[in-house]
């Protein structure tokens, strides 16, 4: 039975006809031509999926679309603004917080929604709240470290979002 | 293709209708954290979803000397609710064990007892406390001990009809912990878990509730190794051999997460360890 879904994606409102089992992975991929996040295992164990659902992490592998209808969700297309990138963005850039890149989507939004609820993190509560996001390459230490210079204020926003 | 319906009540009335109606081929959609995954894999094929998030029910209130849950509690709203981290701390204790963040931001309590693993983690904390789980259907409500809840591994006393509404926790005195052992701190089904609760009168045990996770097809709770504390001194000497004995009431089995043999050995020092932590010694 195919419904219509209205949300909010990255600040704009969005239409999209979906199926009942579709999930927000499929319905973000596959009909809004939204690839920043991956399918890694489709499982709710890796992480590289992960969305802001008003604010708040969540796998959007394991979340029925029709049920973020009148929802925001933010995805890594999101941090962005005007080509400026996001804080985070900038530090895992320069700090070289990825190999094959794969996770960063799924990285940058957990990092983000981490700094969101605390914005000085220690380096335990940074690996405590990162613990869902794996890294096939092994990139953790640098992903920490990007996330700790940007709780520095290193990156100061330069208008950005939020 | 299949077709699936899909409904978001938005009553409890309303709910408990259209699983009367679907029965068995409905399947009761919460956080999704356990449900999803076995669709994406066409391991379940319901022909319907009803999803209960506009039912309201992430809630936690104390009423008449009780805790009330509802079953929509999330585990990141146990993590940071001010009645269970005063009231019933050992429930928070194994919030913070669940998954990540990103998963208890979905997870909930009543998804936990729904999918009824021997490995769900709110299940040994709710067994401590005598918690009951109000289940309601179109007919009426009952309210079953969690007890008696489950019946096997993913099986419970829940028929198709009945929606889990809420969790009565009764506020028993006492200090109780939970302790889980996994391959890594997060995202981990349990090897072992366990949740205990003594209540002291000096040195004496006047009562004692001692729950094991993933050593059985259910939660256990271990009846005759509760018995043996039961009026007496607690010391080092009856810790151990009550941890001995909670781990003999179990079935542990060899599966990819660890052999029985190790479940044993571990399980034994969880359970002494969490007995010495409460006992004080
Ligand atoms: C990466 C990952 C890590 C995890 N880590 C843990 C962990 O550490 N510890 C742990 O215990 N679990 C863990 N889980 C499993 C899962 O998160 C829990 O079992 C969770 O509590 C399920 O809740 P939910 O709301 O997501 O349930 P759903 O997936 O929505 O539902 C689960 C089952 O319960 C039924 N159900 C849900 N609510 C009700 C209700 N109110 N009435 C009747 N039936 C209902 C559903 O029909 C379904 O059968 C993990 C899962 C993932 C993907
Ligand atoms: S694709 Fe969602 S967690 Fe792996
Ligand atoms: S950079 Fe390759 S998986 Fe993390």
């Amino acid at each position: 039975m195919k419904q219509i879904l209205s949300f909010i994606l990255n600040g704009s409102p969005v239409d999209v006809i979906v199926t009942p089992t579709e999930t927000l992975l499929d319905v973000l991929r596959e009909k809004l031509g939204v690839t920043g996040p991956k399918r890694g295992c489709d499982d709710g164990d890796c992480g590289t999926c992960t969305v802001l659902l008003d604010g708040e992490p969540v796998r959007s592998c394991l979340t029925i679309a029709l049920t973020v209808a009148g929802r925001e969700v933010l995805t890594v297309e999101g941090l962005s603004t005007d080509g400026d990138l996001h804080p985070l963005q900038k530090a895992f850039h320069e700090h070289g917080a990825f190999q094959c890149g794969f996770c960063t989507p799924g990285m940058l939004m957990s990092a983000k929604a981490l700094l969101d609820h605390n914005p000085t993190p220690s380096r335990t509560e940074i690996r405590e709240y990162m613990s869902g996001n794996l890294c096939r390459c092994g990139s953790y230490e640098e992903i920490i470290e990007a996330i700790q210079v940007v709780a520095a204020g290193e990156y100061a926003p330069s208008g950005g979002k939020e | 293709m299949r077709e699936v319906s899909y409904f978001a009540p938005t009553e409890v009335g309303e709910a408990v209708k259209l699983l009367a109606q679907h029965g068995e081929k409905a399947a009761v959609l919460a956080g999704g954290t356990d449900l999803v995954a076995q669709l994406n894999y066409y391991e379940i094929k319901p022909s319907a979803l009803v999803y209960l998030g506009g039912l309201d029910l992430d809630y936690v209130r104390e009423e008449g000397g009780k805790l009330v849950i509802g079953a929509g509690t999330t585990i990141a709203h146990l993590l940071t609710d001010d009645l269970i981290a005063q009231k019933f701390s050992v429930l928070a204790e194994a919030a913070a064990t669940h998954g990540s963040p990103a998963i208890r931001t979905k997870a909930t309590i009543g998804g936990n007892l729904g999918t009824a693993s021997p490995a769900g983690d709110m299940i040994p904390a709710l067994m401590v406390m005598d918690a009951d789980l109000v289940l309601a259907s179109s007919k009426g409500q009952r309210t079953v001990p969690i007890q008696e809840f489950f019946t096997g591994p993913g099986e419970t006393v829940r028929t198709a009809e009945e929606l889990i509404l809420e969790i009565h926790v009764p506020l028993l005195k006492g200090k109780a912990v939970f302790k889980k052992l996994g391959r890594r701190k997060a995202q981990v089904c349990s090897i072992v878990s366990t949740a205990v609760r003594l209540e002291m009168d000096g040195g004496v045990c006047k009562d004692a509730r001692i729950v094991l996770g993933s050593m059985a097809p259910t939660p256990l709770r271990c009846s005759k190794a509760e018995a043996m504390l039961k009026g007496k001194a607690v010391d080092a000497a009856l810790v151990a051999e009550c941890a001995a004995q909670a781990v003999a009431e179990s079935t542990p089995i060899d599966d990819q997460r660890a052999t029985a043999w190790y479940r044993a050995k571990a399980g034994t020092a969880l359970v002494a360890r969490a007995l010495a932590e409460v006992a004080g010694i």
